[in-house]
């Protein structure tokens, strides 16, 4: 393997030929593989701990990368389809005065088309519309803190006369089919709020009671006066008596005098 | 009302999607709703993609159509080192890259031609090769014979391949999923490591080497040592590593090494 140059004579003076040294050309010629090998050569250990050192190391990062939803992400281009679903979103949000969101859980088509039949009886109906697509729209309009709502697979029940019990009476129907919340009249309501509203009663039954809670002292007064005389006398000494009874024998007389 | 929608359902086989307000549901047909709703991207746009006329992979010689062919040396430096010609996109998008350096022999070539001229569509993909015939002749001597008596006859010729070439190109109206299968059978037979990348995902590749040398929070790097000959280190590098900064070693490639 290693071919060594043997030592190198050198004459100290030149006609005598005497020999006063030798250099030792000690050369060792290694006769190794090649440069290029099938095989990884082995490093020598200098160069192992040079590529040990020169490791390559990373920018330090306050969370790993996967955990949060990059920012170039957020500004995708909405394709036409995208657009056509915000104006047909937006359109509901003027027309409708009541929209619900609904969870679907429903496995079949056949019980969709069961819950979509019962709804349209009373004039409420059921839109779909992609997450992607309502999440941008309802952050950048009023209805911002509807947002959270829009997480699964959801669904909107839009009417435009808010019928919010005929709505749970069907929805308790189909058990798939969970209330998130609902925009009525431009309110939002979590899922009491939605059953305290549907315990109201209607707003022609609340108007009369008002009313009528307003002109019960007039109505009440109209009503006696249209009694026979008699009957009211009586009434006011019998009013009379409860008012003052230790003084009952001094207020009889004066009410007897009075008729 | 229930036991009539049961019996369309039996009877009906297609299913369609429904959207806005409906008619009256009572005579309606299913209609399937998936789980989530689907946000459909727009289809690739191949209007700028040529065909050519021949789509499919020519044959290559075997031997070189030489009046005399000299021996040559063996001069392994053709293996060595990172590719500096053919290692970008030219007309197609798809393509098999070599990872490593090696030898590619007349039947490597003949099983590339094979595998992809039958699986690939010549109807709307092409695909080009990006290297050589082979060229390079390699000697062997008889089996059992000595050592001297001169240089052996020439054996084989074969293609050298250096890390980074592109061996094929593919491109047309497709994908990169219709078209990875085919090239990844393909890579896995090579003799050398190889990928399948687009063009995308090549250029992806070089960007983030480049980030990477870019960010290394670590001071000492390999160039600066053996530039600097600190400590005396290029006594035990190569004069290569000097302009490889200890990426590349012989024909082979070390990818995270920055």
């Amino acid at each position: 393997m290693a071919a060594t140059l043997f030592a190198k004579f050198v004459p100290k003076h030149g006609n005598g030929h005497h020999i006063y040294g030798w250099l030792p050309l000690t050369q060792t010629v290694r006769h190794g593989s090649k440069a290029v090998t099938r095989h990884r050569k082995p490093l020598h250990i200098l160069k192992q701990k040079l590529l040990a050192v020169t490791k390559y190391i990373p920018p330090p990062q306050p969370f790993p990368r996967g955990a949060y939803p990059s920012e170039s992400d957020h500004n995708q281009e909405d394709n036409g389809l995208m657009l056509l679903q915000k104006k047909d979103l937006k359109k509901i949000f003027e027309d409708y005065k009541m929209i619900a969101v609904v969870q679907n859980n429903c496995g079949n088509a056949e019980d969709m088309v069961i819950l979509k039949h019962r709804l349209h009886k009373h004039g409420i109906s059921v839109k779909f519309f992609p997450n992607k697509v309502t999440r941008p729209f309802l952050i950048n309009s009023i209805y911002c803190n509807m947002a959270p709502l829009f997480i699964g697979p959801t669904v909107l029940l839009v009417s435009k006369e808010p019928k919010v019990k005929e709505m749970l009476t069907s929805l308790r129907a189909s058990p798939q089919m969970t209330l998130l919340g609902a925009c009525i009249d431009d309110t939002l309501l979590s899922v009491q709020g939605i059953v305290s509203y549907s315990k109201l009663p209607a707003m022609t039954v609340v108007q009369g009671e008002l009313v009528s809670g307003l002109t019960m002292l007039t109505s009440h007064t109209a009503s006696l006066l249209q009694r026979h005389p008699a009957h009211l006398s009586s009434l006011l000494q019998q009013y009379i008596k409860q008012q003052n009874p230790n003084n009952g024998t001094e207020a009889s007389p004066t009410a007897e005098q009075a008729t | 009302m229930i036991s009539l929608i049961k019996s369309a359902a039996g009877g009906l086989t297609g299913v369609c999607r429904v959207y806005g307000h409906q008619q009256v549901l009572s005579q309606c047909c299913l209609k399937t709703l998936p789980a989530g709703l689907k946000t459909f991207q727009v289809p690739p746009d191949y209007s700028d993609v040529f065909l050519p006329s021949k789509p499919k992979l020519k044959f290559l010689n075997k031997v070189p159509n030489l009046k005399k062919a000299k021996k040559e040396m063996k001069k392994l430096r053709d293996i060595q080192g990172p590719a500096k010609a053919s290692n970008t996109f030219i007309n197609g998008q798809y393509a098999i890259v070599a990872l490593g350096g090696g030898y590619l022999r007349w039947g490597h070539l003949e099983m590339i031609r094979l595998t992809i001229n039958r699986k690939m569509d010549s109807k709307t993909t092409f695909a080009r090769w990006r290297i050589n015939a082979p060229y390079k002749p390699i000697t062997r001597k008889g089996l059992g014979q000595r050592m001297g008596g001169g240089k052996g006859a020439i054996d084989h010729y074969v293609t050298p391949v250096r890390c980074g070439r592109l061996i094929i190109e593919m491109g047309g109206m497709v994908e990169l999923g219709e078209v990875e299968h085919i090239l990844s059978e393909v890579a896995k037979k090579l003799p050398f490591p190889a990928k399948v990348m687009s063009k995308e995902s090549h250029a992806e590749m070089l960007k983030m080497q480049a980030e990477k040398e870019q960010n290394n929070q670590n001071p000492w790097t390999f160039k600066r040592i053996a530039q600097g000959n600190m400590m005396g280190i290029r006594k035990v590098l190569s004069p290569f590593d000097l302009h490889n900064h200890g990426r590349y070693s012989g024909k082979f490639h070390f990818p995270e090494r920055v």
